[in-house]
């Protein structure tokens, strides 16, 4: 780890000469650049504001749907259309709603943005504790029944720590969505009006349109610091601590699957920065602790008043829900019983030319992820020096790397209509691959050492090898991803579809381009925008239904790895 | 005369699958006084773990009752223990820490509870492993603290669902023995011991009374007194005798 720290120092004082150089050359983009850290600061205030929530709502929300039958039957359907929707779609009526809110006042346009990047972060993490919660083995939960944990002392002993390490882990490729709809959401155009907050997403999208070629590299350039900045020093920490949560499911030794954390691994660890930490976090632990302690007293003291509370919580929930439903219903009424707007005959035309655009990124993605992630699980020094490249490049949320992508594209065809379609296929692709790859690398690693022993042993190798172990091993993993790739798909066809900053602005036909329009031309039509977002939601929960849940059945029964 | 310290009344346990009923227990009875060490045997799928799970409070029988001192049985009964084959060991704490679970639960203020989890620590034979995360310990040494765990709360009746079985054969066989001499210590809990194993050989290592289970549904076979002198020698014939009684009854 030595080495990486040397190298990080060279690449900070090569970083410090080119600024340096940048400022002497063009004062403009200097000033520009000193106000970075501060746009900085913004976009990162806002993810941590909207993982704050949904930090709260996802442990609420799982833990009712986990301990409550009846609830769980209306909670996790919800979910489950929540986590497959393309959210981006829903950011008009947001913004609409909040700025409506609060009249002549950034506020609207701030709680637009971190309602938005919640609404990114907290369905999978979500899931992620109903999923903990449901999988506590059946003795721990009998061990914590007879030894008499009830109440705050069972959430605090067993439920909290056990939802830890997918909360973690969740947490994590939720931080990366957010990202994703933060650079998204800092610039927006919509009923006519451009919306802008300052921030890293504003600057970059801001260099793009005056063709700042060096605004935009410095701005992706801070973007990714701070990510991997923040992967440093909250994440991979978080994800080594949460280690010590895992459950161990049986007395017997069971051979380790690579944890998802040691993702993190070619990281630098600053041995001497953490110890400082640690010290000056320790009186902080134990105040927790106390309180702790003090908590556990008055919670038994005060049993019956807070079961009273959790009713009443629960009653304010089911009626926010049926006031929600019933809006939705009605709004469906009135779109279905008034007549259709005249665009929506275009309606099925661009949900195939969307389709087609997402398949064929997929397939792209398919044909060099696959390869490469069999050589990466397979070659554990290949992977030392290539993981950190990748996970660079995956840290870049596709919309930001939007002005690069649109400008390669006019340059690569030179026309206005082929650069669309082809940036259009490229933010697709960006979008999914990195889904793909890192769940296929992680099936690839999670292979026995047996069954890969006993492959060689038998003689096993080339195309035989391929069909009967690395294909078949990565037939699950490869599944995970795809959901997660098309869902992250449909919503970069709303960014890149159209795109509105440029003029003029290149378009092509699809879903994403009507939704567009229609959210941008003044007055917005709303039928339309409705239509268009029902439309999406259709194609994704059938896909879901209908081809990734019944194919990752199957596969969970043929080709699980047993351990 | 005194009351039985467990009285298992005429339970049953049936599951319903698609309006379908299947019997997993029949008609259990049969009371545990002080000073009793009884072992329940029977084939794999007969409903031990189940009826074990009852007694303690885990699951309700379908009809019949369960007594302690007289009074229905529940879960969370201070006064009963339980040690699991999966040792169910909370992974996040520490060794002090599981072994003070019940304490805590009971509202036992840390100052108080910390001395108590370190006897008992001792007594199996942990010394210097306080501090240790259930990850770092072997197979023996994580039962030996379920074991603690459950004698630390000084309960009357400690109930053990198969706890060797996870164990290797050597390792189980010294764990039996300290149990052995934990049981022959009167300052140390419990009253009595229940415990279900599929091993008959075990159960006649260690029980004064065996009592045989049948397969599906789970039926009362028989209810035998072993009167073997202890400690008991595996290689005797009279030990073998009783291996072989009990064998033929649930074959």
């Amino acid at each position: 780890m030595r080495g990486l720290r040397g190298r990080l120092r060279i690449l900070a004082g090569i970083t410090i000469l080119i600024a340096i150089t940048v400022a002497a050359l063009n004062p403009q983009a200097a000033w520009n650049a000193i106000q970075l850290p501060l746009f900085a600061l913004f976009s990162t205030t806002r993810m941590v504001l909207a993982y704050m929530l949904s930090l709260v709502f996802a442990i609420a929300y799982g833990h009712t749907a986990a301990t409550n039958k009846r609830a769980a039957v209306i909670l996790l359907p919800i979910l489950d259309v929540l986590q497959s929707i393309p959210i981006l779609g829903f950011f008009p009526a947001a913004l609409f709603f909040f700025v409506a809110t609060f009249p002549g006042s950034p506020i609207g346009i701030e709680f637009a943005v971190v309602f938005l990047i919640f609404t990114s972060m907290a369905w999978n993490m979500a899931f992620g504790v109903y999923e903990s919660l449901t999988t506590i083995p059946v003795d721990l939960e009998a061990a914590a029944a007879s030894f008499g944990l009830r109440g705050w002392l069972r959430f605090r002993l067993l439920a909290f720590p056990a939802v830890i390490p997918k909360l973690v882990y969740n947490s994590i490729l939720s931080w990366s969505n957010g990202w994703f709809f933060l650079v998204a959401s800092e610039v927006f155009t919509a009923f006519g009006q451009n919306f802008r907050r300052p921030g890293l997403g504003a600057f970059i999208a801001d260099a793009g349109l005056s063709g700042d070629n060096a605004g935009i590299a410095l701005g992706i350039g801070v973007l990714a610091a701070v990510v991997l900045a923040l992967d440093t020093f909250v994440w991979r920490p978080l994800g080594v601590w949460s280690e010590r949560f895992r459950m161990e499911t049986t007395g017997h030794e069971v051979p380790r699957v690579p944890s998802p954390y040691e993702r993190f691994r070619w990281l630098p660890r600053f041995p001497r920065l953490r110890r400082t930490f640690l010290t000056a976090v320790q009186p902080v632990v134990t105040k927790y602790h106390r309180a702790s302690v003090r908590l556990d007293r008055t919670y038994s003291a005060h049993r019956k008043v807070i079961r009273d509370i959790r009713y009443l919580d629960l009653a304010m929930f089911v009626v926010v829900l049926l006031l929600v439903v019933v809006a939705g219903v009605v709004g469906l009424a009135r779109l279905f019983l008034s007549p259709l707007p005249p665009a929506a005959v275009e309606l099925p035309r661009a949900a195939a030319s969307s389709f087609i655009r997402l398949a064929l990124a997929y397939a792209i993605a398919l044909a060099w992820t696959i390869p490469l992630a069999a050589w990466i699980g397979r070659n554990p020094r290949g992977s030392r020096y290539l993981t950190p490249v990748l996970e660079v490049a995956a840290s870049l949320p596709a919309t930001a790397l939007l002005p690069i992508i649109v400008g390669f594209a006019l340059f690569a065809t030179a026309s206005l209509g082929p650069a669309a379609e082809l940036s259009a296929v490229l933010i697709a692709l960006f979008s999914m691959q990195w889904y793909l790859l890192f769940n296929l690398i992680a099936g690839v690693r999670a292979i026995p050492e047996d069954l890969n022993e006993a492959a060689r042993s038998f003689g096993l190798r080339g195309r035989a090898y391929w069909r009967r172990v690395l294909l078949p091993a990565m037939v699950p993993s490869l599944l995970t991803g795809s959901i997660t790739a098309w869902g992250a798909g449909w919503n970069a066809l709303i960014v890149s579809e159209y795109i509105p900053f440029l003029s003029p602005p290149p378009h092509v036909s699809g879903l994403g381009y009507l939704l567009d329009i229609s959210t941008f031309s003044k007055p917005p039509s709303n039928a339309m925008i409705l239509l268009t977002i029902l439309m999406m939601i259709v194609i994704v929960l059938a896909m879901n239904k209908l081809l990734w849940r019944p194919l990752y059945k199957r596969a969970a029964v043929k080709y699980r790895v047993e351990v | 005369m005194e009351l039985p310290l467990l009285e298992v009344k005429e339970v049953q346990k049936s599951y319903f699958e698609n309006g379908k009923e299947f019997k997993v227990l029949d008609l259990i009875r049969f009371e545990l006084a002080e000073r009793d060490f009884v072992c329940v045997v029977g084939p794999s799928g007969c409903g031990k773990s189940t009826l074990l799970r009852i007694i303690v409070g885990l699951e309700p029988p379908t009809s019949g009752q369960v007594l302690f001192g007289g009074s229905p049985i529940r879960a969370d009964n201070p006064q009963v223990a339980m040690v699991f084959q999966s040792f169910a060991l909370f992974p996040w704490l520490t060794v002090t820490q599981n072994v003070e679970l019940g304490l805590e639960a009971q509202g036992i203020p840390p100052e108080a509870r910390r001395p108590r989890a370190h006897k008992f620590i001792d007594a199996v034979g942990l010394t210097g492993f306080e501090n240790a995360f259930p990850r770092e310990l072997s197979g023996g040494m994580k039962q030996r603290v379920g074991l603690a765990r459950a004698l630390a709360i000084e309960p009357l009746l400690l109930c053990m669902d198969e706890p060797f079985s996870s164990l290797d054969p050597l390792t189980a066989q010294n764990l039996r023995d300290e149990i052995l001499q934990l049981w022959a210590n009167p300052d140390l809990p419990p009253k009595a011991v229940l415990m279900v194993t599929h091993s008959i050989e075990e159960a006649v290592y260690l029980a004064d009374r065996v009592m045989v289970l049948s397969s599906r549904p789970g039926r009362m076979v028989a209810e035998l007194e072993i009167d073997l002198p202890r400690p008991r020698n595996r290689k005797e014939p009279e030990f073998y005798g009783w291996v072989d009684e009990i064998y033929s009854l649930i074959v």
